[in-house]
């Protein structure tokens, strides 16, 4: 099937198998590796990318599923070389250990945030529910997006 | 202890953090290279019997289809790869692939394609046909059924005893003994990368291996074995890594892998996906633990027994070090004079047992720190005033004969965490009525720094102070994740006073890094090649000085080195920069700012911690909610105290999944039903407690400004410290970890009919 959608803010018009799911797409024929595969199964959300404005396991949705959608990736929160908040937050709140999972944890904070700027710490646990992270127990993540929402 | 520190005791983030964040790092599922193949595992789907027959010819009928490998076309040869250092003796009984089925998810097959959904396809058309045997999945049916035998030999493969004092006569006579049972589980690591390897061959006959791996040079000594190659004709590279818990520890993937690149004389891919790496990698074991403490009404422990059984699984591996590793820190956290430890390990038709974060120590402890509270409980002592009246004290000796315990702040870790949790308040107040019920309980634990006493424990570093005066330290040093190689950094920074960022440090390879006996293993990495980082760069240093003082014609004492300059200390107008005075003594000397040093460690002492926790369980579900956690650490010295709170907080997520959640089950027939996330259960953010670190900062002798090992014993104490507080609030006994709802419902239901 022919797959036009927009990634990182720009058009695509890709030649793929109409099974293939939206995380083989990015990676492998865009390139965009930042997003990982833990389980393939949509359980532990190192998948994660936004599309039209929500988080999702991108494990779970298919080359026909993207088509005409608006997707963001990890690759696309650095912007003209500087790093977005959150990314900035993530490093000073040492939030980032192997950093297996953070791309799609940042995603789905980054969702959250777009959606609500001003999350309670409940709002931001439940928005990482579907991250699984088994470095650090969370508490630094959360932390990190709470001084992101602080700062403003 | 010293003072005035620049970079030691400050968080500097890791060292690849931007690479992270960006989502630009390569982790080895990442990396291409031209030409390369895909590789597919065919894992058994019986727990035991002998193969009739393997068809492989629907697959190879399959276009694009390279070549598919059994037992009938692979080397025979039998490895341990538990073996990390040439000279270890280990029982063989593993091989690339099987001829003989032990466990769903033994290695019966790979088939390598041209991409990947070819060589997965091609994987589900290889026919199998088994003659199935009993499979033995209980460790006790394992002690005592020898007619049915998982391998050549009884299936009992290891008994060890460990003895101090008399501990027979006082439990024969002691008026007070307090017993428990409790059994722990079979877990999954979990790290987020599932297991990934990547080989290639070289024009020149070098076998290049891109493994996310805890020891270089164990992956080489494998892999050279297996292939009978020489050690220097295989490179073992550890690029980044998503995590490993010790589940990267022991080779899985790796010689397999290099088998088919040798082979072909292609670049091959070999990835597991999330199943493959729960039911076919190692385990945490599981165990049958009882122990019998005897006591005396004042609270003093007079003699105790514990006895161990673990299920090995369907291949040796470490059976026996972790036989040994647990029984061991039973001696090291309480004064007991008397004591008995006796250690089992049989074979079972289940999934592998290997290191597992903590490599015994959550298993003993869980079992013998549920047994303390209930010896306090017995004669009405509050729990935490019967530990402080026997844990160790400093500088404490092992009553085994093992390495001393060093500046044990055991007592220090409870005395705090007591006040600052306000354990008494808590712990007394009444119970709850009605459906939500909260309650407090505690637990210690203890571990070790390294492998000295029990086996070779030395790395050599190279430190190279370059030309434009910055530095370069080169070792086979392992980042999991945990900021090894920051904390490396910022031990050399503060030596030769230069910034983190100027210095840059490579991780392992093992045809360039210098070698290291053991990797990253036995919470040896801070302590050990932690001292060997200080100890290079103080040797550097001293070099430094010494030329230093020939080129300005004085004595060493007059030379003053500080913030990467150099000067007479009568000429502070006339400083030069590390970089200039690296060129002048080139020049003058022939002479290159480097040292290569070999640093054996000089101790083994003992960590500790003390973990408080509150929790809430919903009387009706049986589900226990974590509100609380207050981790205590006796660390010495932290060196980044960012990354130490880290390690604990996520040690905390790992320990209480264990305590309550995570389980690899395996029915009788030996299938495993919890193979994928949705249902094995690792903790989530919502239903995590925001951890609380307290460290106990005293220093350490042998350890890099004081510092000791905190990456595993963190991950100890807090599962019998939950389940002590769901004893103490619902007046249940849990005798088998995880603790599921329907566990505590139906000890529960149990207590209402007493």
């Amino acid at each position: 099937m022919l797959l036009e959608f927009i990634v990182n803010g720009r058009g695509h018009k890709l030649e793929v198998d109409a099974r293939a799911r939206l995380l083989d797409v990015l990676r492998d024929k865009l390139g965009l590796t930042g997003t990982k595969e833990g389980c393939g199964e949509g359980e532990c959300g190192a998948c994660t990318v936004i599309i039209n404005g929500l988080a999702i396991n991108s494990c779970l949705v298919l080359a026909p599923q993207a088509n005409g959608k608006e997707i963001l990736t990890v690759e696309s929160l650095e912007q003209d070389g500087e790093l977005d908040r959150l990314q900035r937050a993530f490093i000073d709140n040492g939030a980032v250990q192997c950093g297996y999972c953070t791309p799609g944890m940042l995603m789905s904070c980054k969702a959250l945030l777009m959606q609500n700027p001003n999350p309670t710490e409940e709002e931001i646990r439940r928005a990482i529910e579907g991250n699984l992270c088994r470095c650090t127990g969370y508490t630094k993540i959360v932390r990190a997006v709470k001084e992101v929402v602080e700062e403003k | 202890m010293q003072q005035d520190l620049k970079y030691v005791g400050k968080y500097v983030p890791i060292h690849d953090v931007k690479e992270k964040v960006t989502g630009k790092i390569k982790y080895v599922g990442d990396m291409e290279i031209p030409g390369m193949l895909y590789g597919k595992l065919v894992l058994s789907s019986i727990a035991h019997g002998n193969i009739v027959k393997i068809d492989t010819s629907r697959a190879e009928a399959i276009p694009g289809v390279v070549k598919v490998y059994t037992h009938e076309n692979t080397p025979s040869t039998l490895y341990n790869s538990h073996k990390w250092i040439a000279g270890l003796e280990v029982v063989k009984d593993e091989r690339l692939f099987t001829d003989k089925v032990r466990f769903v998810g033994d290695r019966m097959a790979a088939v390598v394609a041209i991409d990947r959904d070819t060589a997965e396809y091609a994987a589900t058309l290889i026919d199998i046909e088994y003659e199935e045997l009993t499979p033995i999945i209980d460790p006790l049916e394992a002690l005592k059924e020898d007619r049915v035998k998982i391998h050549e030999g009884s299936n009992k493969i290891v008994s060890k005893e460990i003895k101090a004092g008399m501990p027979e006569e006082i439990l024969n006579k002691a008026e007070i003994i307090v017993e428990d049972d409790v059994t722990t589980q079979k877990v999954h690591h979990a790290a987020m990368e599932t297991h990934v390897c990547l080989t290639t061959i070289e024009a020149n006959g070098q076998l290049m291996v891109w493994t996310p791996c805890q020891v270089v040079f164990q992956v080489r000594l494998i892999v050279s074995e297996v292939l009978g190659l020489p050690l220097n004709k295989v490179r073992v590279i550890k690029p980044p890594m998503g995590g490993s818990f010790g589940g990267k520890g022991i080779p899985v993937l790796e010689p397999v892998c290099a088998y088919l690149s040798y082979d072909l004389g292609k670049p091959v891919k070999l990835q597991m996906n999330r199943t493959e790496s729960i039911i076919a990698t190692k385990t945490r074991n599981a165990t049958i633990g009882k122990v019998k403490t005897a006591i005396d009404r004042e609270g003093n422990i007079l003699a105790r027994d514990i006895e161990m059984l673990i299920d090995g699984g369907a291949y040796f591996t470490n059976a026996e070090a972790i036989t040994m590793a647990m029984g061991k820190k039973a001696f090291r956290l309480y004064k007991i004079d008397n004591q008995r430890y006796s250690g089992e390990a049989v074979y079972t038709n289940t999934p592998v047992g290997g290191a597992c974060r903590g490599y015994g120590s959550p298993q003993i402890h869980t079992v013998t720190e549920i047994n303390i509270d209930h010896a306090a409980k017995k004669i009405g002592m509050d729990p935490v005033d019967f530990r402080l009246k026997n844990l160790v004290h400093p500088f404490d000796k092992d009553p085994i004969g093992g390495p001393d315990l060093g500046n044990a702040r055991a007592i220090d870790c409870v005395k705090r965490g007591m006040e600052a949790f306000e354990w008494k308040k808590k712990y007394s107040k009444p119970n709850d009525t009605g459906r939500f019920v909260r309650g407090v309980g505690m637990a210690c634990a203890t571990h070790g720094n390294g492998y000295y006493g029990a086996y070779q424990d030395y790395i050599t570093m190279d430190l190279r102070l370059t030309e434009d005066g910055e530095v370069i330290l080169k070792s086979g040093i392992h980042d999991l994740g945990c900021g090894t190689v920051t904390t490396m950094i910022q031990i050399v920074a503060e030596i030769l006073d230069i910034p983190p960022y100027k210095v840059m440090a490579t991780e392992g390879d093992t045809l360039l890094s210098p070698f290291d006996s053991a990797g990253t293993q036995a919470s040896r990495v801070t302590f050990v090649c932690g001292g060997a980082a200080m100890k290079t760069a103080e040797l550097l240093r001293e070099k430094l000085i010494s030329y230093t003082a020939r080129i300005f014609n004085c004595p060493e004492e007059e030379v003053i080195i500080e913030s990467e300059k150099v000067w007479h200390k009568d000429h502070e107008e006339n400083k030069l920069s590390y970089g200039e005075m690296v060129v002048k003594i080139q020049q003058a000397f022939k002479e290159d700012m480097h040292m290569n040093y070999t640093y054996q460690s000089k101790g083994n002492p003992a960590v500790y911690a003390a973990n408080f926790v509150e929790v809430e369980i919903d009387t009706f579900t049986g589900l226990v909610r974590v509100l609380d956690v207050l981790a205590v650490h006796d660390v010495g010295k932290a060196i980044n105290p960012g990354f130490v709170e880290g390690q604990v907080q996520g040690a905390i997520q790992m320990g209480i999944g264990f305590a309550l959640t995570e389980e690899i089950t395996v029915d009788d027939q030996g299938r495993i039903g919890s193979n994928n996330f949705s249902k094995y259960h690792v903790v989530n953010a919502p239903d995590m407690p925001d951890v609380k670190v307290l460290l106990i900062e005293e220093g350490e002798e042998h350890g890099p400004f004081g510092a000791k090992s905190v990456g595993e014993i963190c991950t100890v104490p807090i599962a019998p410290a939950i389940i002590n507080a769901i004893h103490h609030v619902l007046d249940i006994k849990i005798q088998s970890l995880p603790a599921t709802s329907e566990k505590i419902l139906e000890a529960l239901r149990g207590k209402n009919k007493r």
